[in-house]
């Protein structure tokens, strides 16, 4: 059976300011099974983004194919659930209205899809924020609306880009927590964007570590630890130092 | 720890924020009520500097300049005759019209134009060639045409709205943040519902800054309108009072064009934050 997601050769071109050629992808594959959990790890610049939205429909891919659950990638879809790196909750809507959104342009009826949202900001831990607005929630909190936003529409694959990068380090390990947690109970597979070793060690199945100039997939490495991970062994603490090296090479 | 110990510390704790709580609030209250004086204050001392001004100046003329009691002798008997109350009405309605078409119109026009290249770029030398002209130019043009009727006057206010509103919304919807587009996308959203649901809130804060200004605007072109002919209005009641030779009249009309953009200022904000509860600037 054919991967739930399947890049080949997949390049992308951009003008820089200056006017020249930036090839920000350049000939990557990339195959990401259904209920994976998948880390793409790289430094900023090197095609991370541009690859999660190739994988989203937010673009064509200048050169190459993407194809999820078998046919082209065609328009952005509740199927492929985003969840940004700036905040991109509705601010002119509630927790509850922003992660009713989805289900609503589904024609859901109010009643299914008030109990839909409130179970799904339940999930994330914020059944006493349903009624705020998000300028009244701190950076954590958006970020677990934002997260059961797009679970709320049960996605075959959530493309998260470094979606925790802007909380602080307390509330970021109790995120990658509950990510490691929903992910599990779900079963939908995950691609996370992040320039951290330590949360792909603490995350991913398997890490593609990219390099820039241009974009490319340096390696691709599985993770057996098993799950939760404990920062504190020495297991994590071997596997973080083999990323690391990876990373640098 | 004793079920004792930890009862009287709730006791406190319940005291300790009790009495804060109060205080806060006692607090609030005097801020406000200091506030409500020093305004009055202020407003009394105007109009007694503006009263003695005859005492300190005696060779002013006091039908060039009249003192706040001349002109309140002359406003009571006015206002229960129902003379203001009618004039106030008439220019109300002749603003409020001309904005409201004016708000429906430039907000359609922001974002019909806003939508494809293809309209923006027909459209832009002209919006911009357009909104460069003061409106007040038009009076003139407008009267030759239309004449002193009612529907002439409104149209004159919606066209000085019109551009304001138009600019704001047309920014506020090209300049939508891209992520809130992808979001919607990514969420089911067919092109209307990113329109009505999205987009648009999205451009809220431009197009209620436009709004703003517009209603300004609103009330300056509706002056020129009615000053340059027109049988009823504050503004015409204005024109009379100085074919009169009565400055007290005129001075009544100041202010009360001045106590009307006030007051819609202040409506308009207080709308704003009961419709928009999520907008804060
Ligand atoms: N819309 C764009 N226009 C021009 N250049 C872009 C655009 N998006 C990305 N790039 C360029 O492509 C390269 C890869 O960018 P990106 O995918 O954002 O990297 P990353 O997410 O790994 O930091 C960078 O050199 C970036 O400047
Ligand atoms: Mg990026």
């Amino acid at each position: 059976m054919a991967s739930l997601i399947e890049v080949e050769g997949v390049s992308q071109i951009f003008e820089t300011r200056e006017g020249k050629a930036n090839w920000a992808l350049w000939q990557v594959s990339l195959e990401i099974e259904a209920g994976e959990f998948v880390c793409l790890i790289g430094p900023s610049g090197c095609g991370k983004t541009t690859l999660l939205h190739l994988i989203a429909g937010f673009m064509k891919p200048s050169e190459g194919s993407v194809r999820f659950a078998g046919a082209p990638v065609g328009e952005p879809s509740p199927d492929r659930g985003v969840v940004f790196q700036e905040y991109a909750l509705f601010g002119w809507m509630t927790a509850r209205q922003n992660v009713e959104f989805g289900l609503r342009m589904r024609g859901m009826g109010r009643a299914e899809r008030r109990e839909k949202a409130r179970e799904a900001l339940a999930r994330v831990g914020l059944e006493r924020a349903l009624e705020r607005y998000p300028h009244e929630l701190s950076g954590g909190m958006r970020q677990r609306v934002a997260v059961a936003r797009a679970l709320v529409n049960e996605p075959r694959v959530l493309l998260m880009d470094e979606p925790f990068a802007a909380v602080d380090a307390i509330t970021r390990t109790t995120l990658q927590d509950d990510l490691v947690r929903l992910w599990q109970q779900t079963g939908v597979s995950v691609v996370f964007v992040t320039h951290n070793v330590d949360e792909a060690a603490f995350l991913a199945q398997r890490v593609v570590v990219m390099r820039p100039h241009p974009g490319s997939i340096k390696r691709s490495m599985n993770i057996d630890l098993p799950y939760p991970r404990q920062r504190s062994s020495a297991e994590f603490a071997q596997l973080y130092a083999h990323l690391g090296e990876a990373l640098g090479e | 720890m004793a079920v004792d110990t930890s009862a009287a510390e709730t006791t406190h704790r319940v005291e300790l924020e009790t009495a804060f709580l109060d205080g806060r609030h006692r607090a609030r209250r005097r801020l406000f009520l200091l506030r409500a004086g020093l305004n009055l204050c202020g407003v009394a001392l105007f109009l007694l500097a503006w009263e003695s001004v005859p005492w300190l100046f005696p060779s002013i003329n006091p039908v060039l300049f009249p003192t706040p009691s001349l002109v309140f002798a002359t406003f009571w008997p006015m206002l229960t005759s129902g003379e203001i109350p009618v004039n106030i009405a008439v220019s109300v309605r002749r603003a409020a019209t001309g904005f409201l078409l004016a708000t429906v119109l430039g907000i359609a026009a922001g974002v019909f134009t806003a939508r494809s290249r293809l309209t923006e770029y027909l459209t832009e030398p002209l919006l911009h060639g357009f909104r460069s002209v003061p409106v007040i130019a038009l009076v003139p043009l407008s009267v030759l045409w239309f004449g002193i009727g009612e529907g002439a006057k409104v149209a004159l206010v919606a066209t000085g709205a019109f551009f304001p509103i138009w600019i704001a919304t047309f920014i506020g919807v090209r300049d939508v943040n891209l992520v809130y587009l992808r979001s919607a996308a990514c969420l089911g959203a067919g092109p209307l519902a990113t329109m009505f649901l999205v987009v648009l809130p999205a451009a809220l804060p431009l197009i209620l800054a436009g709004l703003r200004q517009s209603m300004a605007i609103s009330l300056i072109v509706l002056v020129a309108a009615e000053l340059s002919g027109a049988t009823s209005g504050v503004a015409y009641m204005m024109s009379m009072g100085h074919q009169l030779f009565r400055v007290d009249i005129m001075f009544i009309g100041l202010l009360l064009l001045g106590t009307l953009g006030f007051a819609f200022d202040r409506l308009f904000v207080w709308l704003t934050r009961r419709l928009f509860p999520w907008y804060v600037n």
